[in-house]
């Protein structure tokens, strides 16, 4: 039997392994992967504690629902992120972070 | 379908924004002339103008579908101030070097200001997290507009990753609140938390939520963005960015711990130290203070000093959130307000700078006030009102938040935050410095540019000197802001429960 934990652990892995993505690697399209992993953490944890949320004798929805709207923000995201992306990369003619530093302390 | 209607009829000055976005891409399709940048940014005013006085005669209340739109005095009062910082911005785009896609630009601005609106009048977690997200996009791309310029896109890049990495931790977070309470409207939440607030989990979405909104906010440790942004980004960018964003985020972060999480605030009381909300709030507003001031000092752009105060600003300003209590939050919204039209000022300046100068380095400042009079003096009144020296708004705004700080009752009795305003307000002497470094190159240091023909006065300089009027007229009679501020917060206070909601069935 799966449990509420087994998908929190997965969901937190998710996070961590994200995140460690951001924080580690210095291509922007691969930056860029570990933000989506993110967010899909977040959307995994929400549809289990929705799932597992019963609240007289049905799951609690909204939870779910927010699942819908995350993936239409984050597709927005995508969108705006590539193209970015791809301005950044015709003025600079790079996808790595080391080479972001005209703007600097 | 009765709540559809209604959902309608309160989103009226949203709904006239989003025509006016329509109207504008449209009439930014046709052959472009000399008037065409004049024509687009009239449509613009007409369509805010509307929608501005469309907000003003809305119902006073309205809740639907449990707080995911809500409207009050107070939400209405946000609202209104947030479409006019939306729409000067969009005065000062016309001055700017943006040259291409004119009408793309002010559509943005005109997203961002219905995503900040949206996120004024909400309560409900999920329709936070959407309306967050509804004023982010539109910035990032408004951050890097000028797509030539490599620095545009750099900054534009460093606020799209650190906004979506601020994103994500907001929403893993509210997806633990939402876990452990169930609720996802603020009220519900209000009810459910404090049963839950031993709950490791609760509180690791609660420190998750506050990360997400400290990126959002600039506050140190998550403030790395802020400088690269607001220089990299047109100047009309940066300005929203640093206006409009702010105010609207503030009343959210303001709604989401007052409302939502009051149950766990805990206490940062020097003497009584309880884990929650306010310790968080209260470290992370002195290490705002501390950092943000000492980094402006070395600053030599004046947008980078402008960026590095702003996050003093949000130290100051979450130190008011920390102080809770019904007066502190209109000590808090009067401060985010003066502060939003201070720094929209001062970017207004800094916008004619550039554009007369090539720059924005203090050296660009240099002799100002031959050049320029008039704006050297706005500059003047807006650096010592960031100050916070009287009788500018600015001093007031710093006035009201540390006595709202000292006299919290509910830090358990008074002086309990003592040790943040102390820091606060010596680390404001130190602010001083670099701010009357700005005001010196404006007006002591004698000009080395060559000198420039005497400006034409113009539709930004014109907003600008009535920002400085503004600013002064609220420094001599602060109950200009601060009493409709007041009227609007008991107001909605004394919300009658029966008549507020429209629940869907």
């Amino acid at each position: 039997m799966i449990t509420l934990n087994d998908y929190l652990l997965v969901s937190g892995l998710l996070f961590a392994l994200g995140f460690a993505g951001v924080l580690l690697r210095r291509n922007i399209i691969i930056i860029f992967m570990g933000l989506e992993l993110m967010l899909n953490a977040a959307n995994l944890s929400l549809v289990a504690f929705s799932r597992f949320g019963i609240v007289n004798g049905l799951p609690n929805y909204n939870g779910q629902m927010l699942v819908f709207f995350i993936i239409t923000v984050a597709a927005a995201e995508v969108a705006v992120g590539l193209a970015i992306i791809v301005a950044l990369y015709r003025a600079r003619q790079t996808t790595n972070v080391e080479d972001l530093n005209t703007l600097k302390f | 379908m009765n709540t559809a209607l209604n959902l309608l009829h309160l989103l009226t000055p949203e709904s006239i924004l989003v025509e006016t976005i329509l109207v504008v891409l449209i009439a930014g399709l046709f052959k472009a002339t000399a008037q065409k940048r004049n024509m687009l940014l009239s449509l613009t005013l007409i369509g805010g103008v509307t929608a501005g006085a469309m907000l003003i005669f809305q119902p006073h209340y309205g809740n639907i579908a449990n707080g995911m739109a809500v409207l009050d005095p107070l939400t209405r009062f946000i609202k209104v101030v947030v479409l006019g910082l939306s729409l000067i911005t969009a005065v000062y785009a016309v001055q700017s070097n943006i040259r291409q896609h004119f009408a793309e630009y002010l559509a943005l601005i005109l997203f961002t200001a219905i995503g900040m609106m949206l996120l004024a009048g909400t309560e409900n977690l999920l329709m936070i997290f959407i309306a967050l997200e509804m004023v982010s996009i539109p910035l990032y791309l408004l951050a890097g507009f000028l797509k030539q310029s490599s620095a545009s896109a750099e900054a534009s890049l460093k606020y799209f990753l650190v906004g979506g990495v601020s994103a994500a931790f907001l929403l893993f977070g509210i997806s633990l609140i939402y876990g452990t309470t169930g609720a996802t409207s603020l009220r519900d939440l209000a009810q459910s938390a404090p049963a839950v607030t031993r709950d490791p989990l609760f509180l690791a979405g609660l420190v998750m939520a506050i990360v997400g909104f400290g990126f959002k906010v600039a506050a140190v440790p998550f403030h790395l963005w802020a400088p690269d942004v607001y220089e990299g980004a047109p100047t009309s960018s940066a300005a929203l960015i640093a206006s409009g964003s702010k105010v609207a985020g503030f009343l959210i972060l303001a709604k989401f711990l007052a409302i939502g999480l009051a149950g766990a605030a805990g206490s940062a009381a020097s003497s009584q130290l309880q884990p929650g909300w306010l310790p968080l709030l209260a470290v992370i507003a002195a290490i705002s203070i501390v950092v943000g001031n000492l980094a402006a000092l070395s600053q030599s752009n004046v947008k980078r000093i402008l960026a590095y105060s702003a996050i003093a600003q949000s130290g100051y300003m979450l130190l008011g959130l920390s102080a809770t209590g019904g007066t502190a939050l209109i000590s808090v919204l009067f401060y985010v307000v003066v502060y939003a039209l201070t720094a929209l000022g001062a970017f207004g300046v800094v916008l004619h700078v550039e554009q007369r100068r090539g720059g924005s380095q203090l050296h660009h400042f240099e002799g100002l006030h031959q050049s320029a009079p008039g704006l050297a003096l706005c500059m003047g009144v807006f650096m010592i009102s960031l100050a916070g020296i009287p009788p500018l708004a600015g001093f007031f705004g710093k006035f009201y938040l540390f006595a709202g700080a000292l006299g919290s009752a509910s830090q358990g009795g008074n002086l309990g935050l003592l040790w943040v305003v102390a820091i606060a307000i010596t680390f404001n002497a130190v602010s001083l410095y670099y701010y009357l470094i700005v005001l010196k190159h404006v007006f002591v240091t004698p000009a080395t540019h060559p000198a420039e023909p005497v400006t034409r006065r113009n539709a930004a300089t014109f907003v600008t000197g009535l920002l400085a009027v503004s600013v002064f007229a609220i420094g001599l009679y602060p109950g200009v802001l601060l009493d409709p501020l007041r009227a609007a917060a008991q107001a909605a206070n004394r919300k009658p429960v029966t008549a507020a909601p429209v629940q869907p069935k």
